[in-house]
């Protein structure tokens, strides 16, 4: 299938622009000049390195650090040992070793489901119907304890300096599909722990920063792009445009021709589509009841989430590279039963849908879907009843795009505390997302204050486990 | 020496030989023999494992094992993967092996039959010998005052006219006087000129009339709004951190303050540069200057800091990185940073002078204690008294907040918990109320290792602390309590530094016309930009310094001579050979920059507040931002006030600045890239900021143009674009505002229309 072909279907781009270019005489050369913009802006399209197996990325993304123990990586010997004291060492460092108890096990069970078996607990049931889609990484690790370290570390490979995102880093390598959307959007990501650096373009030419729709206070219905119009003055800046593409046209006769200039006007005219077209994708009342409530949106507690992995479907469907979807509140440090029960909730429908969506539309093959957050969490017990940091073994999936369906790749130590078996770093995971997407991480460099900066630094290698 | 002790307690133990062989061995030669063993030659990384000797003696990273100290032995921490090196390299050993080598390390690392006799190698400091080829690099020579060649008018155009005859270029006509006075308006206030400054300007016939305009803006205080502001990306300035935790630097305004008065007042700038660095420790200016050399150093503070950082030698390393790093592209134009963990790939810096010089920033006390949420120093200002109550209170906020931070719910009373909550908001009230900066001070001095691979895990050879030795032909002597800044500040504030007169002259340079001489201001290494204009570069950096380092003087020479005052004009002749203009043979057309978006928007529309100076930044000290929405705080931003007072949070920065290209302050900055991308179109039809400005534009011009269209469309286009319209502008928008207004059912609403166009348009955004 195409990939664009409900997006055309929808927005008749060429069509549009005939019948709102009826009356006004400068928006033939404005459009035009819009098109080259697009051609040669920084968001041209461009060929990746090799043939990729994905086309764009949906990134799911649990601020906070979900438990893998309780949900995707069960660990009977931790059950069997809860209240006893950690057998081994911990890391050499801990983010609170004052409040830090002994193993604790589950309290959630968990079931083999689908053809390939995976163990899934009974957090997430829908998922679990899913499962032979997924790729579960179980031995996922990375450097920093901390959620502002370990977040920047997931988005952009580094806990140390502010550097582009991965979003970034994907659309500097391939531009954006859809020339009247942004290639990069985030919906709904909160601003706490590292804040715009986690879709910052850093050095990047600044077209490649992720655009954030909404953030993470702001419910998914409320979400808009900064400084979008409500289309109530269409008519009026129609003719506001037309007498701006006028006045620069009679500048241009006074003082030469300026290419520039001309690109700057060109701005304008893509705005203003990106004006109709944008909030049209958000618009999800189009959808029929089915897919609603294959979503849950008519369930408040899913209602959000659901919200935003639809229009996550739609924008990837529209072309833009990289859509990230955020659910905030994973850091269970106390009363983690009834905390992860709730965040769950809230996303295990919605997610399944996503996955049963693109499946059904024929876009799962070229879309890769991941899930994770920044870390993991102890087997040891903080504040009695809830767990710690842990960055060192953790869950993370990848579904789509050229991942292998129905895998569980590597382990962590029998108590889940450690990776243990295939170890995978976010740089790893990096340089795999890169090579779905038909580029080798070595290769896509920027050259910034006087060296070649790439996603992985200099390390990272493609998970060939991973790739189906 | 530790390591022969411990193994001489040790030795010769029947037991010991036993859990070596059944277990120590047997971990080594499965794992580890095939690239450290005897069949590997020297090993991989001139490391061998097969032998207590080649353990200790060690690799390329240092000794593998400090017997009895498991937990600084480079072996524990590879095998258990918690740094960058990480053995076995694919899969983690199984616990159990881990922690029999663990418990063999911390036991002594008893070999059978060995004799401990072996050393660990200490690695030499990577020698400073240089080749002929690095030193020769352009930058690193000194610099030579020239001669002015034949020519004119000015020596400046003497330098650049050589090259334009040589290469057949015909330098373009002067701009007209509207047009130089607008230029230079913007130039130096980033503000557009009124509609009687231009009149006043273009009816003066004296040929020193441009002179005096130069005169008057430099005169200005809002000149040093405009040129601290360009000091200030380089100073990576911000109100908040904004790395992770997104913590209020409630007093950073009193360094943003201190930068606009440096330039207003002109301050020399190896002043400038000294009190940056050393302000807090350089007496020589009198106790009136005390509070501004405190003020300065909030340079060295400023920077984005990792704060939950768990470990604390890793955080004051990064933190002093971030100086370092700074530091050396602001003052060098160096990438200094560049030799953390292996020698510069491109310049002759090695790793030895990153860590030389990185030892002078260990040793400066920079945060009160190195741990998660570390707290940012700070000085009293009304003096030493006031500081040791500071310095009180502060241990007692560092105490509660530490505990409030840290404490076990489960097992910490409730009343606890509420008691050190309370103390902490009292501690908070009393440190709020104490004037102060945010500055540094002497640390205890001490020499770092250069750590390998940039670990501290992994530390070699020490590394005293220094100047970049390609730099510098003797090192500074660094007296015995300095942290090594004070001596930083004088050897970069010479006279005869080969970089410090001509980095700030280039930024000068480039911040008048758009493109340095050398076209990378932060990078004059191997990678960066060569000069154009080398013998010019270096004229003026002499001039510089023999003025007394005055950046006004500077502005002068440059802004009277005609390089500077040309037109843009197009000649399709020389495009074609010169299309980058780097021979300067026209003016260049510039965007606005964020800021002066934003201020003439605000000043068209007769709105804008020249109040000046002072904190702007609501919020308190130590609140984290990251409070979800409070980073977008739209009353942060309310004021009408010039945009170089509204507080900068890093990481959450004003959407209006950011979407225009405004400097990330995550790192120095001195040339700001220039995007064109449809939100900005977008913030032009929609914002509600340029909403308001049009409205109040259009009301102004409906106020005091007269009653006629063509009177009020005169002044429209003399505020917006500093000339008056043709007869035929006049007629187009005459009947733009009828078609307008009979599509909109209101008059008022086509004059805003009208205005929101001038300010939307590339004639009012672009200066040339």
């Amino acid at each position: 299938m195409q990939p664009n072909r409900r997006a055309r279907e929808r927005f008749p781009r060429r069509e549009a622009l005939r019948q709102m270019g009826a009356g006004f005489g400068s928006l033939a050369l404005s459009a035009l000049l819009a098109e080259e913009a697009a051609a040669t802006g920084p968001l041209a399209v461009r060929e990746p390195h090799f043939a990729p197996r994905a086309k764009r990325v949906i990134m799911l993304f649990m601020f906070g650090g979900p438990s893998h123990i309780d949900t995707f990586d069960p660990k009977p010997v931790l059950n069997r040992d809860s209240g006893k004291p950690l057998p081994f060492a911990k890391p050499r460092i801990i983010s609170f070793p004052r409040r830090g108890g002994d193993l604790i096990g589950s309290p959630f069970s968990f079931t083999r489901h689908g053809e390939s078996g995976a163990e899934v607990s009974e957090l997430f049931p829908h998922l679990a119907g899913i499962v032979d889609e997924l790729a579960i990484v179980r031995s996922m690790h990375c450097t920093n304890p901390r959620h502002g370290g370990a977040v920047l570390e997931w988005h952009t490979g580094s806990d140390t300096f502010i550097r582009p995102a991965l979003g970034s880093w994907l659309t500097y390598g391939l531009g954006s599909e859809n020339r009247n959307l942004p290639g990069y959007i985030t919906i709904c990501q909160a601003l706490a722990e590292g804040g715009a650096n986690n879709f910052g373009a850093a050095f990047l030419p600044a077209a490649h920063q992720g655009t954030p729709l909404g953030y993470g206070n702001v419910k998914a219905e409320d979400a808009t792009f900064p400084f979008i119009g409500d289309g109530g003055r269409t008519r009026l800046q129609r003719m506001e445009l037309d007498m701006l593409a006028d006045v620069s046209r009679r500048q241009m006769e006074r003082e030469g021709p300026d290419s520039e200039l001309e690109s700057r006007i060109a701005t304008f005219e893509l705005a203003f589509r990106m004006q109709t077209e944008a909030p049209e994708i958000q618009r999800i009342d189009g959808e029929s009841e089915a897919t609603r409530r294959l979503y849950g949106l008519d369930d408040p507690v899913t209602a959000d989430f659901g919200r935003q992995c639809l229009m996550a479907r739609r924008f990837s469907e529209s072309g833009v590279r990289f859509v990230q979807c955020n659910s905030n509140g994973w850091d269970h440090h106390f009363d983690l039963k009834n905390g992860l029960t709730k965040m769950c909730m809230q996303v295990d429908k919605p997610i399944a849908a996503l996955i049963k969506d693109l499946r059904g539309s024929g876009l799962l093959d070229e879309t890769l879907v991941i899930w994770g957050g920044e870390f993991g969490r102890t087997p040891t017990a903080e504040n009695a009843d809830g767990r710690d940091h842990n960055p060192h073994g953790f869950t993370m999936w990848l579904a789509g795009g050229g991942a292998k369906a129905g895998i569980t790749y590597g382990g962590t130590d029998e108590y889940g505390y450690y990776g243990v078996e295939n170890k995978v770093h976010f740089h790893d995971l990096h340089a795999t997302v890169l090579h779905l997407l038909g580029l080798d991480h070595t290769r896509l460099t920027y050259r910034h204050a006087g060296r070649d900066f790439r996603l992985t630094d200099v390390h990272g290698e493609v998970v060939h486990g991973l790739i189906a | 020496m530790r390591v022969a002790t411990a193994l001489a307690a040790s030795c010769p133990a029947a037991a010991e030989d036993g859990f070596f062989e059944k277990r120590v061995r047997p971990i080594l030669a499965n794992r580890c023999y095939a690239c450290h063993g005897p069949h590997a030659g020297a090993g991989q990384a001139g490391l061998r494992l097969d032998s207590i000797e080649g353990m200790l003696l060690g690799g390329r990273s240092g000794p593998a094992v400090v017997p009895g100290q498991a937990s600084v032995s480079l072996l524990i921490h590879a095998v258990n993967h918690d740094t960058s090196l990480q053995m076995p390299p694919k899969v983690k050993l199984p616990i159990a092996e881990i922690a029999t080598l663990t418990r063999w390390v911390d036991e002594g690392a008893h070999w059978p039959g060995a004799r401990p006799t072996a050393r660990p190698r200490t690695e030499a400091a990577s020698e400073s010998g240089f080749t002929e080829e690095e030193r020769a690099h352009w930058a690193f020579q000194p610099v030579r005052d020239p001669p002015v060649p034949a020519g004119g008018p000015t020596p400046i155009d003497a330098f650049i006219g050589g090259r334009l005859e040589s290469e057949g270029l015909r330098p373009a006509r002067r701009a007209d006087r509207r047009t130089l006075i607008r230029r230079a308006t913007m130039d130096l206030h980033g503000l557009l000129p009124t509609p009687a400054e231009v009149r006043g300007f273009v009816e003066n016939d004296s040929g020193a009339a441009f002179e005096r305009v130069v005169d008057r803006l430099l005169a200005s205080p809002r000149y040093g709004e405009r040129w601290g502001r360009h000091w200030l990306d380089v100073a990576r300035y911000a109100d908040s951190n904004g790395m992770d935790d997104n913590i209020v630097h409630g007093d950073a305004w009193r360094y943003r303050d201190y930068v606009i008065a440096a330039f207003n007042d002109d301050k020399p700038y190896d002043r400038f540069v000294r009190e940056q660095l050393a302000g807090d420790v350089i007496t020589r200016w009198g106790e009136a200057a005390r509070a501004e050399g405190l003020i300065a150093t909030g340079f060295l503070m400023l920077g984005p800091k990792m704060v939950g950082e768990d470990d604390p030698v890793k955080q004051k390393l990064d933190f002093a990185d971030e100086q370092l790093a700074t530091t050396s592209r602001a003052f060098l134009a160096l990438t200094i940073d560049c030799a953390r963990c292996h020698d510069h790939k491109f310049d002759p810096i090695r790793s030895s002078d990153y860590y030389a010089m990185l030892g002078m920033f260990t040793s400066t006390k920079t945060v009160l204690t190195y741990r998660v949420t570390s707290k940012l120093n700070a000085t009293a200002l009304a003096g030493p008294d006031a500081d040791r109550k500071l310095s009180e209170i502060e241990r007692r906020f560092d105490y509660h907040s530490d505990f409030v931070t840290n404490y076990n719910r489960a097992t910490t009373p409730e009343q606890v918990v509420q008691a050190q909550q309370e103390a902490l908001e009292d501690a908070l009230e009393e440190y709020l109320e104490i004037p102060k900066a945010m500055a540094v001070a002497e640390g205890q001095p001490d020499d770092l290792p250069v750590m390998l691979r940039g670990s501290h895990l992994t530390p070699g050879a020490i590394a005293p602390r220094g100047v970049p030795a390609v730099l510098a032909s003797r090192q500074p002597a660094i007296a015995e309590r300095s942290s090594g800044r004070r001596e930083l500040a004088d050897w970069l504030a010479r006279p005869d530094h080969p970089l410090a007169a001509r980095v700030m002259a280039n930024r000068i340079w480039k911040w008048h016309f758009g493109e340095g001489i050398v076209r990378t201001p932060d990078n004059f290494g191997t990678l960066g930009d060569r000069p154009d204009h080398p013998e010019l570069l270096d004229w003026l950096a002499s001039r510089f310094v023999e003025s007394g380092w005055s950046v006004k003087s500077l502005h002068r020479r440059i802004m009277l001579s005609s390089a500077y005052q040309r037109a843009y004009a197009p000649n399709p002749a020389a495009e074609a050979r010169d299309p980058e203009n780097r021979l300067l043979w026209r003016a260049n057309r510039r965007r606005m920059e964020a800021e002066a978006i934003r201020d003439s928007l605000l000043a068209v529309a007769g709105r804008l507040d020249l109040a000046a100076g002072g904190k702007t930044m609501r919020h308190r000290n130590f609140t984290n931002l990251n409070a979800m929405a409070l980073s977008r705080d739209p009353e942060l931003y309310e004021t009408r006030r010039r945009s170089v007072y509204l507080p900068v949070l890093r990481s959450a920065l004003y959407e209006v600045l950011a979407a225009f290209d405004f400097a990330s302050p995550s790192a120095p900055s001195g040339r700001r890239g220039t995007t064109m991308v449809a939100p900005q179109a977008l913030f032009m039809m929609n914002s509600p900021l340029v909403e308001e400005a049009s409205r109040h534009f259009a009301r102004r011009v409906l106020d005091q143009g007269g009653a006629a269209d063509a009177t009020r469309i005169r002044l429209a286009h003399e505020l917006a674009y500093a000339r008056e319209p043709a007869e035929a502008e006049i007629a187009s928008w005459s009947a733009f505002l009828d078609q307008y207004e009979s599509a909109a059912s209101s008059r008022d609403d086509a004059w805003q229309a009208l205005c929101r166009i001038l300010v939307s348009s590339n004639e009012y955004l672009y200066v040339q």
